[in-house]
């Protein structure tokens, strides 16, 4: 077991136009926590992943690995274990062979290689699979053998570059269960690579979120629903988006239409950008304090319907959740409330950044 | 594999009406191919029938009229015939050497030329040429360039005297034919060495396994069906030699360099004899077959292994 350090760590890509897939992450993980990458595409979480694992250099900057400086040191020097998005089984070797390999390499006797062998299938359900070939599996086996590969070694870190990606929606779900528990027995400090947020908020004891290789923040979901550091992870975090709106100040507040909006925070004369979570929203009776929408587009997820519309006068899409049972019709004009002035998220328009944070 | 589709059985004559008209509407499918088939059998098929036939009889072109049915006499010579047999040795040594050396020189190109460095394009290129340049002209570029004795190339480098030609001919034919072969071999393993996924590599690499272990434990065993196939048709081709010897040695000196299709055609076109030289033709079609069959069952039985458990 051991925490795994990123100082400063960068991944320059040369070139005419260098990139900077990773630009200066300074990420610690704890020993035992199981810390997930998000960031849309191309935001170089996969390369900071390989990094920890050796396959990608590190051009500026360091990383540890428990005590140690890793930052030159071979993949096979580290003592990690990697499951890779297309798995990356060994397409001739049976389940066991693979499973097998790295003990092999390592010279275990072959009776303990075996009962290891045995023990991690067993854990994962693929005790009779074990004398297959990965192109005689399907996708969830294949995944499982990938995971079976990983754990027989016991290594000091879990690195995982989106292992769920090539599953369907309902195995995924189960085995992301099944992934999180099996961390959680293990203990192994983790690394999860994923663009999915509900993987993110639902697995992560904390979530690191990457825009073009850099940090944004990172946090645990809740504080990461509850407090984005700034729009762009209000806008990454929740599905769907929270909604943003930049408006004038005036006075304390901000008008919503006809609904003037009390600041959480004190802010400067001038323009804000205020953040509005469609389930801080709700649908009301015409009478009542609101402000006017016109409904644009209706999704109808069974139990909720979230409503999609521009606000009356100005060009701004608001999204806000409401009945599933009693959704409003398309061009009609519905009255929104705001539950509570607190959960209003409030943004410096020019930096982006959360206003009365900390 | 699972064999899906079956032909229509029944009786009823409806069906058969059906079938018959499906099967006129394959031959109309056909039809276009057809003359290439009979173009086919006229050039190949046609010529060995023919061919069997000679090698039943006793038949020598510059005694007009000597031609007669001698049975089985003309393939008891070929076995008894000492040169005879030393072509074949030579011809198996040649393929086998040949075959072997060059796809290893391929394989160690092939990794060479699957990593990255400035200028891999042209050095690919230039690796390539051996195989584009046409055989005969190949072989006399060795003759006179690389092996003549008074201004070869090889003299020249290392300063020695050597007549290669005389000296080692089956060598210097082997070198010949190695060195126009090893393009082919190394783009064939390094279409293989291509196809290997990035990810399954890195893998092995994080699983523990260091360079060589990777080679030898990932690579190697997915670049088996490409070996095998490189050399099937690096066996087919090199068992046929015939310019290399023909303008470099001219099986000499003595036998000592002569293979089968070589001996054949001395027989055939230097000694005018019909007879014997058919027998042999008939002979090494026949043990080409034979080892052809058995390469290539081996070989579908290694493709049906890794496309079985799809
Ligand atoms: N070999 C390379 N040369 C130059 N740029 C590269 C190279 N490999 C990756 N990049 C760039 O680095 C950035 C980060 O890539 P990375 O694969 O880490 O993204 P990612 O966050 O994993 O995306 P995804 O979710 O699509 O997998 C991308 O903008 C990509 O274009
Ligand atoms: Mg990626």
């Amino acid at each position: 077991m051991a925490q795994v350090a990123y100082a400063g760590a960068s991944r320059v890509y040369p070139g005419a136009h260098s990139v900077r897939a990773v630009d200066g992450l300074d990420l610690c993980i704890g020993d035992g926590e199981f810390l997930v990458l998000v960031g849309p595409s191309g935001s170089g979480k996969s390369t900071a992943l390989r990094m920890a694992a050796g396959l990608e250099d590190v051009d500026e900057g360091s990383i540890s690995i428990g005590d140690r400086d890793v930052t030159h040191l071979p993949p096979k020097d580290r003592d990690i274990a990697m499951v890779f998005q297309s798995y990356a089984l060994y397409p001739h070797m049976s389940v066991r062979e693979n499973m097998a390999f790295s003990l092999k390499l390592r010279g275990m006797a072959k009776s303990e290689v075996n009962a290891k062998v045995e023990e991690a299938a067993e854990l994962l359900d693929l005790t009779k699979y074990l004398d297959r070939k990965p192109k005689a599996l399907s996708g969830g086996q294949r995944q499982r053998v990938a995971m079976g590969r990983a754990i027989v070694r016991e290594p000091s870190v879990f690195l995982m570059d989106e292992p769920l990606s090539n599953l369907d929606a309902k195995l995924r779900v189960e085995t992301r269960a099944n992934i999180a528990a099996l961390q959680r027995r293990l203990g192994t400090t983790t690394i999860y690579v994923t663009h999915d947020q509900v993987e993110a908020m639902t697995m992560g004891d904390r979530v690191a979120v990457l825009r073009d290789g850099v940090l944004q923040q990172c946090a645990s979901p809740r504080e990461l629903y509850d407090t984005p550091r700034n729009v762009f992870v209000a806008g990454f975090i929740g599905s769907p988006a929270m909604n943003q709106l930049t408006l004038p100040v005036d006075g304390d507040g901000v008008k919503l239409g006809e609904l003037k909006v009390q600041l959480p925070v004190r802010v400067e004369p001038g323009e804000v950008t205020v953040g509005i979570r469609p389930e801080s929203l709700s649908l009301v009776g015409e009478a009542e304090d609101g402000f006017d929408l016109r409904v644009e587009l209706v999704e109808e997820l069974g139990a909720d319907a979230y409503v999609h519309g521009t606000l009356a006068g100005r060009a701004d899409k608001v999204v806000v959740r409401a009945d599933g049972r009693t959704p409003p019709r398309l061009g009609e004009a519905v009255r929104v409330a705001l539950r509570d002035t607190g959960e209003v998220h409030v943004f410096d328009p020019e930096s982006g950044l959360r206003i009365g944070a900390e | 594999m699972i064999t899906l589709v079956e032909a229509p059985q029944s009786s009823e004559p409806p069906a058969t009406r059906t079938r018959t008209r499906e099967r006129s509407a394959a031959w109309k499918r056909r039809a276009p191919l057809l003359p290439a088939l009979l173009f086919t059998i006229a050039v190949t098929q046609v010529p060995f029938l023919v061919t069997v036939f000679y090698s039943f009889q006793s038949w020598n072109m510059v005694r007009p009229g000597s031609q007669h049915f001698v049975g089985f006499d003309n393939y008891v010579d070929v076995f008894t015939d000492s040169v005879f047999l030393q072509a074949l040795g030579n011809t198996v040594t040649l393929t086998v050497v040949c075959v072997f050396v060059a796809m290893l020189l391929g394989l160690g190109l092939a990794l060479l030329l699957d990593r990255k460095f400035l200028g891999r394009g042209i050095v690919r290129t230039l690796l390539i040429t051996p195989f584009l340049i046409l055989p005969a002209a190949g072989a006399l570029l060795w003759k006179t360039t690389m092996f003549d004795p008074s201004y070869g190339l090889l003299n020249w480098a290392f300063g020695i005297e050597v007549e290669w030609l005389s000296d080692y001919p089956l060598a210097a034919v082997m070198a010949q034919i190695v060195w126009q072969w090893t393009p082919f071999m190394m783009l064939l393993i390094l279409a293989g060495l291509q196809a290997q996924s990035r990810e399954v590599l890195e893998a092995a690499q994080v699983d523990g396994a260091g360079r060589w272990r990777t080679f030898v434990s990932i690579t190697l065993p997915q670049l088996s069906r490409y070996l095998q196939l490189a050399v099937l048709l690096g066996a087919i081709y090199i068992v046929n030699s015939f310019d290399a010897i023909y303008l470099m040695t001219q099986g000499g000196p003595g036998t000592a360099s002569t293979n089968l299709p070589y001996y054949i055609y001395q027989r055939a076109f230097e000694g005018f004899d019909v007879g014997q030289s058919s027998a042999m033709g008939v002979v090494v079609v026949a043990m080409t077959l034979i080892v052809a069959t058995f390469a290539l069952r081996l070989m579908f039985r290694a493709f049906d292994v890794s496309r079985g458990v799809k």
